[in-house]
């Protein structure tokens, strides 16, 4: 008895003295999927935290105090990664949360730090409702889904002119919220929605589906999906030759390069709609990309440029910040204007939405296996391929 | 009404060739219960273990995930008779509460393979994109004037139709050597088969190892076509589960003819009702057959032996 008790103390004692040390750095907790079917994204956006990091603290970091994170694993599922915050709001009184992917996952964040009226910096998460419950710890970088294609309409409508459009999505939050966008939109611009079909995360053969989308000859298929699902439904649609005037994902699976390493040659001249691509003219893009790039071999998506310019308006809000308070952190987030990598951030209340930042999309097209920005016209990389060949006709 | 036919025959051929794939993976479960009268509930797992085997052959030495074939199911033939030996027989013997603590028993083994495989390999999605993954055979290439067009993919073909040959290899097995008509009389009972000198123990590791290498199999056709994570297990063992409460517990004909059915239907939800119905029918089905069809489609083949 005596023993634990000594142990106990010891180890009381060597928690206090580790406190100290670290007084003077800003611990924070980063609720992220590093596992689980997320997990892709989760490391991109980890590393691009890391990046941010590096260089904030670098430069002398948030008012002298160094920035130090602690990513925790949430594997993609609501339910831990809000007992995570829970835990981060309640146990280690921290006062500003930010991170999570998933649109399910950021929801469930963002209720926790509204009832603790503790400030939320969503990172990538696209599902429209997030920013419209009238939240006011809430706050959005991205775009959200119904923004997510505006770049991809204007090109459909001043290229492709389509009529018809069928939509494929996963029956996620973030699935279900794009189609419903897209057929929105579509309508609106005029196009007939032939078909709107959801179909389970995991499924096998999509051919079936695929089938009646190739009966009801459809000028675009829009799919919204996450990375394997949008490899094996091109390649269905390869398989089957279905020809549309056009195959456009609605970013995520689509928007990142193991799409292309998974579909291979049927990942040809299909376009996504992203929200970033490394030829956008905004400061610290380049570099950034060309950092990661180096870093870790890998090329980073738009989901990575996210997490970099967030740890920057997170950073930029606590240096502002009157004081470690919440609620101070919360009016200096409000307060944000400021230039990223990313493009300009600035939380506005419009059109139903709280505290989400506005901006121009991008559309990217794989060409010779590469995606490259084709629209807006002013950041394009290389032309666009309209009309694509007709799958007969590929090699 | 061309477009019609053409909608239908393109889902039957999916079905169908889904279908094979789903009998190769219900075989191996239904293998087991006949024999030991458990539902292996880490089957699933087991396939994904077989599959992890053939991508990692795939991606260090280029080994076509076809030719894993050859690699893949004898490893999991030995993980299979040691899980059988080690942990499963262990847990028959022993008197307890509960009657079917080896089923609870797979449950915990899937979960550690399930763990071990994120640990290790992580929970990323992995895939072995093969050239050949896109090709396919275009009914208009051979038939110039063809009112519609259908296409049979190139994998998938090739995947059904190794599983049609294993089945067969399989049925060969059973029916015809000394070792098949041991473990058929072990699963028709068991006392009558040890009184008449065959090896029951014996048996069923041979058989536990057998079923888990039936799903290696499967895995080393899936992958091509499909891809890979360490959760994809229990997705599998819920079909297994289906396919042979569906053709009837421990029928190896019943579980051929389930998996069919299964496919089949699967495919058909899809285009007449809805994508995101499938796994909804696939349950209806399952439902349907425990109400109306308690003994499976083997007992309507049963049924029609005996009016024979």
């Amino acid at each position: 008895m005596r023993r634990t008790v000594a142990l106990f103390l010891a180890l009381l004692l060597t928690l206090a003295w580790a406190g100290q040390v670290q007084a003077k750095d800003i611990v924070l907790g980063v609720p992220l999927p590093l596992t689980g079917a997320q997990a892709k994204f989760g490391e991109i956006i980890k590393k691009s935290y890391e990046i941010a990091q590096e260089e904030i603290n670098a430069k002398g970091g948030v008012k002298g105090d160094k920035l130090v994170l602690n990513f925790e694993d949430s594997q993609g599922k609501p339910e831990i990664s809000r007992s995570i915050v829970e835990k981060l709001i309640d146990v280690d009184k921290q006062p500003v949360v930010f991170a999570e992917y998933t649109s399910a996952c950021a929801k469930a964040v963002a209720a926790v730090a509204e009832e603790r009226k503790t400030p939320y910096l969503v990172v990538a998460s696209a599902a429209d409702e997030i920013t419209q419950q009238n939240y006011k710890y809430v706050f959005r970088l991205n775009p959200s889904n119904a923004y997510y294609a505006s770049g991809l309409l204007s090109f459909m409508a001043d290229v492709v002119k389509p009529k018809s459009i069928a939509i494929l999505y996963e029956s996620s939050d973030f699935g279900t919220s794009g189609a419903e966008e897209m057929a929105k939109s579509a309508e609106k611009a005029g196009m007939k929605v032939l078909l709107k079909e959801k179909y389970e995360k995991g499924a096998v053969d999509f051919k079936p589906i695929l089938s009646k989308v190739k009966a009801a000859r459809p000028d675009v298929i829009y799919m919204v999906s996450y990375v394997m699902d949008a490899a094996l439904l091109m390649r269905q649609i390869k398989e089957l030759r279905i020809d549309a005037g056009l195959f456009a994902g609605g970013a995520a699976g689509f928007a990142i390069p193991e799409f292309v390493g998974n579909a291979k040659d049927a990942a040809e001249y299909v376009v996504t709609a992203t929200l970033w691509s490394p030829q956008v003219p905004f400061p610290g893009a380049k570099e950034y990309f060309e950092k990661y790039k180096s870093k870790y071999g890998a090329e980073p998506s738009y989901h990575g440029a996210l997490a970099y310019s967030s740890l920057y308006v997170v950073a930029d809000a606590l240096s502002r910040s009157k004081s470690m308070k919440q609620d101070d952190i919360r009016d200096a987030l409000k307060a944000t204007d400021m230039m990223t990598a990313f493009g300009p951030a600035k939380f506005q209340d419009k059109d139903g939405y709280q505290n989400q930042n506005f901006m121009e999309t991008l559309v990217l097209q794989v060409i010779d296996g590469k995606h490259q920005t084709i629209w807006p016209e002013k950041y394009a990389g290389a032309k666009y391929v309209f009309p694509i060949p007709k799958w007969r006709d590929r090699k | 009404m061309w477009v019609q036919l053409e909608v239908f025959l393109q889902t039957l051929i999916s079905g169908v060739l889904l279908g094979g794939l789903y009998a190769l993976i219900g075989l191996g479960m239904t293998l087991i219960l006949g024999v030991m009268k458990i539902i292996n509930l880490t089957h699933g797992q087991l396939m994904m273990v077989a599959m992890y085997v053939a991508y990692w052959l795939f991606t260090l030495f280029h080994i076509d995930p076809y030719v894993s074939l050859l690699i893949a199911p004898p490893l999991l033939f030995l993980l299979g008779m040691f899980l059988q030996k080690t942990l499963i027989n262990p847990v028959l013997r022993v008197e307890s509460i509960l009657p079917h603590n080896q089923v609870i028993l797979t449950v915990g083994i899937g979960m550690v393979l399930q763990n071990l495989a994120t640990i290790f390999f992580t929970s990323d999605y992995k895939s072995t994109p093969v050239d050949y993954a896109t090709d396919a055979w275009y009914l208009s290439d051979y038939w110039k004037d063809a009112p519609f067009e259908l296409s049979l993919s190139y994998p998938w073909t090739v995947s059904f139709l190794l599983a049609v040959g294993i089945t067969t290899a399989l049925w060969f097995f059973l029916a015809k050597t000394d070792t098949g008509k041991s473990i058929r009389a072990t699963a028709q009972d068991r006392d009558a088969a040890a009184l008449m000198g065959v090896n029951v123990g014996l048996m069923r590791v041979i058989t536990f190892g057998l079923g888990s290498a039936l799903v290696a199999a499967a895995g080393c056709l899936f992958i091509p076509i499909y891809y890979l994570f360490p959760s994809l297990g229990s997705q599998f063992t819920l079909i297994a589960f289906v396919i042979t409460i569906l053709g009837g517990l421990g029928s190896t004909m019943g579980a051929i003819l389930g998996g069919l059915i299964l496919g089949v239907f699967e495919s058909m939800t899809a285009t007449y009702v809805g994508m995101g119905w499938a796994p909804v029918g696939r349950f209806a089905i399952f439902v349907a057959a425990l109400v109306f069809l308690p003994g499976g489609v083997a007992s309507l083949l049963k049924r029609k032996a005996v009016t024979k």
